[in-house]
C-alpha cells in the first residue's frame, strides 16, 4: 500500500514537472507572439509609407517620366551632363550623351 | 658593332618599328631606333610612351642575306632619318659599322653616310611579361574587331579610359567594346583555348590601330600575353607592347536596349548612300543632323539647314516592323557605323526618338552591336 503512494507521489511530482515546463512554454511563446505582432505592425506600416511615397514620386506626367527625371532630363536638354560618368559637367557642342538617356530614360530592373 | 644586310627587307622591317617612333618623343633617345647585333641576327627597337615595337631580323633568313661581322648595338636617331637614308642608299645591300664609339657609318656601294648614334645602355629597357598564360588569337579575326570597334574609341582625354577599347575574355568568349558617349561598338567573338581564362583589360585605341598597321594579311595567328600595366602581342619574329588604360571601363551593358519598338531591315550600302548624300547637306549647315522618317510603310532620309536648304530621299528596305517613328542623329556616326558592317543586310532598332537605336546584323545578331544616341530637334 505505501508502495502504491510512493509511486503516485513520484507519478505526479513528474505529471507536475511537466505542466510547468508546458507553462513556461506557453508564456514564452505568448511573448515571442506578441513581440512578432508589433514588429509585423510596424513593418506593414513602414511598407505602407514607402508605397505611398513611390506612387508620389511615380506620379506619371505627359511624357511618362517620374518627377525626378523629369528633372534630370531638363538638365540635360540645358546642356549638362547628368550621368555619373560626367556628372554635371558641360555637353560640349550639345553632343548626345548615351549615358546620360540611359539615366533619364532606362529601364530599373 | 658592323653588319651587311639586303636593303628593302631591313628597310620594311625598319618602317615596322618606325610606327612606334614618335618625332616628339619627350625623352630624347626615345626618338630613335635601337639596334642590337648578335650572332642570332639584328634586332631593332622603336618606343612611345604607348607602343614598344621590337623585332628581330635573323640570319637564317637567306633573303636578308645578313652577315654579321662584329656584335654591338647603338641608337640612330631621328629614326625617319636614318629611314631615308637606308631608302636612297644606291645599292641592294648595305653595311652599318659603329666605329670609335657611337660613330656609326652607314655604306652602300660607292656611297657613304657617317653619322652620331646614342650610346644604347641609355635606351630605357622594355617591360618584362611573363608568357606564361599566354593564348592566341587569329589575325584577320582581331584586325577586324579592332576595326569595327575603334571607330567609337573617343578623342578626347577628358575621361582617358574611354580613349581605349574594353577588352573582356570571359567564359571562352572575347568581348570588345567602344564608346565616346555619343555611339557604342561591341563585337563578341567565341576563342578557342580560353575557356580557363580571365581578363578586363582596356587598350589604348591608338596602340591597337597602329597594331592593326603592323599585323600583316600574310600572318596566321598572334599570341597575346598580359601583365598588370602591359599586353604583349607576339607573331614569330616581331613583339608589339602596349601599355593599359588604369580604372574602370564604365559598364556599358546596361547602354544596350533589349526590346525596340520599330524594326527596319535593308541593305547596309543603301543606307549608307542615302546618309552619305544627305550629309553632303548637313555638313554645309550649321547642325550637322539628319532625319530618319519610318511612315505610312515607307523610310525617308532628310536633311534641312534653312540656310543651305533641304534634301530628302526615299529608302528601299527589305522588311519594317512597329511602329511610325522620327529620329534626328549625326550623320557622321551612322556613316562610319554602316561602313564597318560591309556590304550586308542590316537591322535598325529603335525604341523612341528619344532614345539610343542600334544596328545590328539581321543575322548573327548577337555579335556584333552598333549604337547610336540621337539628337533632340526643336521641332
Ligand atoms: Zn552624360
Amino acid at each position: 500500500m505505501l508502495d502504491t503512494f510512493t509511486e503516485l507521489e513520484a507519478q505526479t511530482e513528474a505529471t507536475l514537472g511537466i505542466i510547468k515546463t508546458m507553462k513556461d512554454e506557453v508564456s514564452h511563446l505568448t511573448e515571442e507572439n506578441n513581440v512578432l505582432r508589433m514588429e509585423n505592425q510596424h513593418l506593414r506600416d513602414r511598407l505602407a509609407e514607402i508605397i505611398k511615397q513611390q506612387s508620389i514620386e511615380k506620379q506619371m506626367t505627359d511624357s511618362g517620366l517620374t518627377k525626378s527625371r523629369l528633372n534630370l532630363e531638363k538638365i540635360y536638354e540645358d546642356g549638362f551632363h547628368v550621368c555619373n560618368l560626367f556628372y554635371g559637367s558641360r555637353r560640349d557642342g550639345d553632343e548626345p550623351c548615351a549615358f546620360c538617356l540611359e539615366v533619364i530614360y532606362g529601364e530599373r530592373k | 658593332m658592323k653588319f651587311t644586310v639586303n636593303r628593302a627587307i631591313f628597310l620594311k622591317k625598319l618602317k615596322d618599328v618606325q610606327l612606334a617612333v614618335s618625332s616628339r618623343a619627350t625623352i630624347p633617345i626615345l626618338t630613335g631606333i635601337k639596334l642590337i647585333a648578335d650572332s642570332e641576327g639584328i634586332k631593332m627597337t622603336g618606343s612611345n610612351s604607348d607602343i614598344s615595337i621590337e623585332t628581330i631580323l635573323t640570319v637564317s633568313n637567306e633573303a636578308a642575306e645578313l652577315t654579321i661581322d662584329a656584335p654591338g648595338e647603338v641608337v640612330l636617331q631621328p629614326a625617319r632619318f636614318f629611314s631615308d637614308i637606308v631608302n636612297k642608299l644606291p645599292d641592294e645591300t648595305f653595311t652599318v659599322e659603329v666605329k670609335n664609339g657611337v660613330q656609326t657609318s652607314i655604306t652602300s656601294a660607292s656611297s657613304a653616310f657617317v653619322i652620331n648614334g646614342l650610346d644604347a645602355v641609355n635606351y630605357p629597357r622594355l617591360p618584362e611579361i611573363d608568357t606564361k598564360d599566354a593564348f592566341t588569337l587569329p589575325v584577320n579575326l582581331l584586325k577586324k574587331i579592332i576595326k569595327q570597334t575603334v571607330i567609337a574609341v573617343s578623342t578626347h582625354e577628358s575621361r582617358p579610359i574611354l580613349t581605349g577599347i574594353h577588352f573582356i575574355i570571359k567564359d571562352g568568349k572575347l568581348k570588345a567594346v567602344a564608346t565616346d558617349s555619343h555611339r557604342l561598338s561591341q563585337r563578341v567573338i567565341p576563342i578557342e583555348g580560353t575557356e580557363n581564362l580571365s581578363y578586363d583589360l582596356v587598350i589604348p585605341g591608338k596602340s591597337l590601330q597602329e597594331l592593326t598597321r603592323l599585323l600583316d594579311d600574310s600572318l596566321d595567328e598572334i599570341e597575346v600575353s598580359v601583365a598588370e600595366n602591359q599586353i604583349l602581342f607576339k607573331t614569330e619574329d616581331t613583339y608589339f607592347y602596349s601599355r593599359l588604360l588604369e580604372g574602370n571601363y564604365p559598364d556599358t551593358n546596361r547602354l544596350i536596349p533589349e526590346s525596340s519598338s520599330t524594326q527596319l531591315t535593308l541593305e547596309a550600302s543603301t543606307l549608307l548612300g542615302a546618309v552619305e548624300r544627305a550629309s553632303l547637306l548637313s555638313h554645309e549647315g550649321k547642325n550637322n543632323v539628319v532625319k530618319l522618317t519610318v511612315k505610312d510603310n515607307s523610310v525617308e532620309i532628310t536633311g534641312n539647314s534653312p540656310e543651305v536648304g533641304r534634301v530628302n530621299e526615299q529608302v528601299t528596305f527589305n522588311d519594317l516592323k512597329g511602329e511610325d517613328m522620327e529620329i534626328s542623329f549625326n550623320p557622321d556616326y551612322l556613316k562610319a557605323a554602316l561602313t564597318t558592317f560591309g556590304s550586308i543586310e542590316v537591322t535598325l532598332k529603335l525604341i523612341s526618338t528619344l532614345r539610343p537605336f542600334v544596328l545590328v546584323p539581321s543575322e548573327n545578331n548577337d555579335e556584333f552591336i552598333q549604337l547610336i544616341t540621337p539628337i533632340r530637334t526643336s521641332s
